[in-house]
C-alpha cells in the first residue's frame, strides 16, 4: 500500500484515494475532501507573516512522497486504564473500531490560525496518527505512552493526534516522534487537537526526536475547559528545521495551564515556536515557560502572544522564554508579546532572556575539580531543572532527560536526588 | 620535605592594568598565613590567580605547589591538586542541588574518572556510592551545624551572605584540600556568622593543609589564629610578621605600613581614603 505521489502534486483526486487506498468510510472521506478545500483556501505563509518572519519555506522538501504505509502508532496503555474504558491506538485502527467516537471528535476544530494551511493540510492528507480518549470520571494512574516511528527519512507525514479528556478525567500522555538521521530530507507535518473537558487534569509531553534532515511543520491546539489543569511540554531535540504553532486556549472559568517546553539544539538546527495563549475566559490562569541551550549554529526563535480577551476577568498569565546560547555562533530571539484588552486582569506579565553561561559561574564550578566541559553540562541540566523539575509524571521525566543528554552530554554521577 | 606553596616574583595583570607587581610568597601545609590589605591592593587577584581565572595574565613570575607549576594549569587540574578557594563572592547555579553539586565535586577530585585503553571514560563509572556520600555529607554538616534542608536546595541559589559561606566551608571540609585560599570569608557576615564560619574553618584545619586566609580586617584572627601575617599593598607583600602584625595594623592602620616601607599615602588602595581598619 503506497502512495508515491509527490507531495506537491497533492489533489482532490490523491486525496480520495488515500481514502480508497484504506477502505475508509464515506463520513471520513468527506471529511478528506472539506478539509483539502480548506487547504486550498488557505495558502500556505509567505514569510510575510509575524509568525512566519523568521523562517523560510523555501527549502521545504515539498517533493517528498506521502508515507502511506506508516508503521501502526507503538503504544503502552496500563491495563486498568484499558479496563475502565481509556483508548489509546493508531487513528487508523480507531476509525475501525471507534468509528462514531472519531466522527464526533476528528476534524471539528480550526488549529492554530499561523499554520492554518497545515492544520487543513494534515487533516486532508493524514496517512496515521493518533487517538486517545478518555472517558468521563476516568482517573488513569499510569502513564500513556505512544511513538510514532517513522521509518524513513525522506517521506512526508502528516499525522493527527487527538486526545480527548472528558469531564472530571485525568491522565498522562507521552508522545515520541522519531525518523533516522541521515538521508534526504523529509516532512513531519504532525498536528495535535488536545481536549480538555470540564475539571479534567491533563499532563500530556511531546518528544520530538526527528532526523537531522527532517523539517517538522507542526501545530497543536489545546483547549482546556472550566476548572481543568493542563500541563503540556513540548520537548524537541531533532529536526533540521521546527516551525511549531502552539495555541493554548482557555476556554472555561477556572481553567489552568501550564505550558512548557525544552530545546535542545545544536549543529544548523533552527527552532521557531509561536504560541498563543488566548485567555478567554473569566478566572483563567496560563503560565508558558520554554528554555532553550543552544549549542554550534543552532538558532531559536520564539514568538509568544499572550492575548488577554475583552470582558474577561481575573485571568493570569505569564511568559517566560529563557535561552542559554554554548557556542558564540548559536543565537536566539524572544519576542513576547502581550495584547491585554480587559481591564480587571490579576496578573499578565512575560520574561525573555538569550546570553551564554556567565563566566565567574563557570570559573567557579571548574575551581572545584571539574573541567570546563564537565562544568557546562552541570549548569546545562540546571538551566533545564526548571521545567525539568514540574515534570511530575517519572516515566516521562526519565525519557524527557535521556533524551537532553544527548545533545548536552551525561555525567554518570548526575542523578543525585538530594 | 613539607609540601609548600611558593610565589615567586607574581605579576599580574587584567586587561591593561597592572595589578601584582611582584609578589613573593610561600605558604607550608600545616601553616595558617593572613595576607592582610587594603581595598584595591590585589587579595582577590591574587586568590584568582592561584586558580587560574582566565580573566588574569600572569606577565611574570612563578607559582609552584609542591614542586610543580600551577600557572600553566587549568582551574580544575588545581583543584584536583588539592588546592581550594573559598570564593568572597560565591556563583549560584540555579538547578543544581548542593548535594548533587557536592557528590560532583568530590568525584571530580576524589575519584577522577579512568579513561579506559581507548581514551574514553567508562559507561560504568558512578564515582562514591550514593549511601557512602551521603553519610560524609551528613558528617561535615552536622560538624558545621548545617540545617541537612541545605541539602536540597540550590547552590547559592537566594542564599545570604552567611549562608554562601558556609556553603564555602562545607565544600573545603567536603573536598579536604592540602591547600586553602579564603578570599575574605569573614566579608558580608555578622558577628555570629563570621563565628560560626571561623568554628568551620577551624574545624578543617589539620597538619596536612596550608591555608592562606585573605582578609581586609583583623576581627577574623581572633578566631582563626595565623602563624604569619603579611600586608599586601601596591602588588606587593611589603611586610610579614607574626599574628602582633595584625594588631599593629588594627591599631595604626594600613598607613602605618606605608610609612614604614616608604610608600605614600593612599599607595595601593583604590579608594582614595584608606578604610579604617578595625571599626566594623
Amino acid at each position: 500500500m503506497t502512495l508515491t505521489q509527490p507531495s506537491t502534486a497533492l489533489d482532490a483526486e490523491t486525496i480520495a484515494r488515500i481514502g480508497e487506498l484504506s477502505d475508509e468510510p464515506d463520513w471520513l472521506c468527506n471529511l478528506r475532501q472539506r478539509w483539502w478545500e480548506r487547504a486550498t483556501q488557505t495558502p500556505p505563509p509567505t514569510g510575510q507573516e509575524e509568525e512566519w518572519r523568521r523562517t523560510s519555506l523555501d527549502a521545504l522538501p515539498r517533493d517528498a512522497s506521502l508515507l502511506t504505509d506508516a508503521p501502526l502508532l507503538e503504544t503502552h496503555l496500563p491495563a486498568d486504564a484499558a479496563e475502565a474504558g481509556v483508548i489509546l491506538t493508531d487513528l487508523r485502527t480507531a476509525v475501525r473500531e471507534h468509528p462514531e467516537l472519531v466522527a464526533k471528535h476528528l476534524g471539528v476544530s480550526d488549529g492554530p490560525a499561523s499554520h492554518g494551511h497545515f492544520w487543513a493540510l494534515a487533516h486532508a492528507a493524514w496517512t496515521g496518527g493518533l487517538f486517545c480518549h478518555v472517558p468521563r470520571g476516568v482517573s488513569v494512574d499510569g502513564t500513556l505512552v505512544a511513538r510514532h516511528v517513522i521509518p524513513r527519512s525522506d517521506v512526508a507525514y502528516h499525522p493527527v493526534s487527538l486526545v480527548i479528556a472528558e469531564e472530571g478525567s485525568s491522565v498522562t500522555l507521552l508522545e515520541e516522534i522519531v525518523s533516522p538521521d541521515g538521508g534526504s530530507a523529509g516532512w513531519f507535518g504532525g498536528i495535535s487537537d488536545v481536549r480538555a473537558g470540564r475539571d479534567a487534569r491533563v499532563r500530556y509531553a511531546t518528544l520530538q526526536q526527528l532526523g537531522d534532515a527532517a523539517w517538522r511543520i507542526g501545530a497543536e491546539r489545546v483547549v482546556v475547559g472550566p476548572d481543568a489543569t493542563v500541563t503540556t511540554l513540548n520537548a524537541e531535540i531533532g529536526s533540521a528545521v521546527t516551525k511549531l504553532g502552539l495555541d493554548v486556549v482557555m476556554d472555561g472559568k477556572g481553567g489552568t495551564s501550564k505550558v512548557l517546553g525544552l530545546l535542545a539544539a545544536g549543529d544548523d538546527q533552527q527552532i521557531d515556536i509561536n504560541t498563543v495563549q488566548d485567555l478567554a475566559a473569566d478566572h483563567t490562569t496560563s503560565d508558558l515557560l520554554y528554555l532553550s541551550a543552544l549549542y554550534d549554529r543552532a538558532h531559536a526563535s520564539f514568538y509568544g502572544i499572550t492575548n488577554v480577551r475583552h470582558g474577561t476577568r481575573q485571568t493570569s498569565s505569564y511568559q517566560e522564554c529563557r535561552n542559554l546560547l554554548l557556542s558564540p555562533q548559536a543565537g536566539a530571539e524572544p519576542i513576547p508579546v502581550l495584547e491585554i484588552e480587559a481591564n480587571d486582569i490579576l496578573r499578565c506579565g512575560h520574561g525573555a532572556t538569550a546570553g551564554a553561561i556567565d563566566p565567574t559561574t563557570l570559573f567557579y564550578a571548574q575551581t572545584r575539580g571539574l573541567s570546563a566541559d564537565e562544568a557546562e553540562r552541570m549548569i546545562v541540566r540546571g538551566f533545564f531543572e526548571q521545567v525539568v523539575a514540574q515534570i511530575s509524571d517519572e516515566t516521562i521525566r526519565s525519557r524527557i532527560i535521556d533524551a537532553l543528554a544527548v545533545r548536552i552530554g551525561t555525567d554518570s554521577s548526575d542523578e543525585v536526588a538530594a | 620535605m613539607t609540601d609548600e606553596l611558593v610565589i615567586s616574583g607574581l605579576e599580574v595583570s587584567i586587561g591593561s592594568k597592572k595589578i601584582l607587581k611582584g609578589l613573593d610568597l610561600t605558604v607550608r601545609q600545616g601553616e595558617v598565613h593572613a595576607l592582610m590589605g587594603p581595598n584595591g591592593s590585589g587579595k582577590t587577584s591574587l586568590a584568582y590567580t592561584l586558580m587560574g581565572h582566565p580573566d588574569y595574565t600572569v606577565d611574570a613570575g612563578t607559582v609552584s605547589w609542591r614542586g610543580q607549576d600551577l600557572l600553566g594549569l587549568t582551574p580544575d587540574k588545581r583543584a584536583q591538586m588539592g588546592v581550594f578557594l573559598a570564593f568572597q563572592y560565591p556563583s549560584a547555579i540555579p538547578g543544581v542541588t548542593v548535594a548533587s553539586f557536592l557528590r560532583n565535586i568530590y568525584n571530580a577530585i576524589h575519584h577522577p574518572k579512568q579513561p579506559d585503553a581507548s581514551g574514553e571514560t567508562s559507561i560504568k563509572y558512578t564515582g562514591i556510592p550514593l549511601a557512602k556520600f551521603r553519610k560524609l555529607m551528613e558528617e561535615k554538616m552536622a560538624l558545621l551545624r548545617m540545617d541537612p534542608a541545605f541539602a536540597t536546595r540550590y547552590v547559592n541559589e537566594g542564599f545570604s551572605g552567611g549562608e554562601k559561606k558556609r556553603l564555602e566551608m562545607l565544600q573545603m571540609a567536603i573536598l579536604s584540600p592540602s591547600m586553602a585560599v579564603l578570599d575574605e570569608t569573614d566579608s558580608g557576615l555578622d558577628i555570629d556568622a563570621l563565628k560560626n564560619v571561623a568554628e568551620g574553618i577551624n574545624a578543617s584545619l589539620s597538619p596536612d593543609m596550608g591555608v592562606l586566609l585573605i582578609t581586609h580586617y583583623q576581627r577574623m584572627l581572633n578566631y582563626v589564629k595565623p602563624q604569619f601575617v603579611h600586608v599586601l599593598l601596591d602588588g606587593r607583600v611589603v611586610m610579614s610578621g607574626g599574628e602582633e602584625l595584625s594588631h599593629q595594623l588594627e591599631a595604626n592602620g594600613y598607613d602605618w605600613v606605608r610609612d614604614q616601607v616608604g610608600l605614600p599615602a593612599g599607595v595601593g588602595d583604590e579608594a582614595s581614603a584608606p578604610e579604617p581598619v578595625a571599626q566594623h
